[in-house]
């Protein structure tokens, strides 16, 4: 059986993060630790800039997916922050697919900024089943 | 100090409409463009009964049920330390707009490492919809006890 419905690798390239992207995401998610809007806050908290949130980068991850399987496909999603992304940082996502069953793939996940800084790592698994239901 | 006797703190549970409006919200935030998120008729097309929400759009509606800072309140934690660590979600059933999502909390575990430079706390999501389980989170935060407190 092979597995053409589930790519190798699946990556996005995501352009510098801006001020407006990290207050809109703070209004969106109900994040609104200053840690991520506010240059002393983020100096406070030991970070020469304003630092994205995890979450942000982790709902990116979660593109990977939503971009290539049906949107309800993604069953387990999980991330460690291991870096920070910064106030003007460009992301580099992947995901590379490590595991396949009949119905399920496991992915393992990498964030890291265009730079080579790692920010966070993880694993996925999506059910290839829904693809036939959506 | 982190409150340690807090270990095993469960929050009443609390509803929470899924709005379509703040579904689109969370999809321009993340840069998430897929119809299927926004536009019932083309979820509908795509074999859904209503527009599902992106994965992690439940800790969004988490935070309606206990924001960061309330969460840190309650441990007697200031805000200036605190990193998120790891989050895990497991999901069991898609969850739409429209949908009344019923949200508890769960302190699993408070521990320190190096020392007590960084105190770790985790936190269990269990999501409900209409008396069934539809998802779990699992949020690891640390506390880096070095940082000073703002003033």
């Amino acid at each position: 059986m092979t597995h053409m419905r589930c790519p190798p690798t699946l990556e996005l390239a995501l352009g510098p993060i801006t001020a407006v992207d990290l207050a809109l995401y703070a209004a969106a998610s109900g994040d609104l630790n200053p840690l991520h809007l506010d240059a002393d806050a983020a100096r406070a908290a030991g970070f020469e800039r304003p630092i994205a949130h995890g979450m942000r980068t982790m709902a990116c991850l979660g593109r990977l997916f939503t971009d290539r399987f049906v949107a309800t496909a993604l069953r387990m999603l999980e991330t460690r922050f291991v870096g920070s992304a910064k106030l003007g940082d460009s992301l580099v996502l992947r995901a590379t697919l490590t595991h396949t069953e009949a119905d399920a793939a496991t992915y393992e996940l990498s964030a890291q900024t265009s730079a080579g800084a790692p920010v966070a790592t993880g694993s996925a698994r999506v059910t290839l089943a829904a693809e036939r239901a959506g | 100090m982190t409150d340690r006797s807090r270990i095993g703190h469960t929050t009443e549970p609390t509803t929470h409409a899924v709005d379509g409006w703040r579904v689109k919200l969370f999809c321009q935030a993340i840069g998430e463009t897929d119809p299927v998120f926004c536009d019932p008729a083309a979820a509908r097309r795509a074999g859904h009964a209503a527009c599902p929400v992106p994965p992690t759009f439940l800790k969004a509606l988490e935070s309606e049920h206990q924001s960061g800072a309330v969460l840190m309140a309650l441990l007697d934690v200031p805000m200036t330390g605190v990193l998120h660590a790891e989050q895990r979600f497991e999901f069991e059933v898609p969850v739409h707009v429209g949908d009344t999502v019923e949200i508890s909390r769960t302190v699993a575990d408070i521990f320190d490492k190096r020392a007590g430079a960084m105190t770790f706390i985790v936190v269990d999501s269990h999501f409900r919809v209409a008396g069934q389980a539809v998802a779990k989170a699992r949020q690891t935060i640390v506390v880096r006890n070095s940082v000073p407190a703002a003033a």
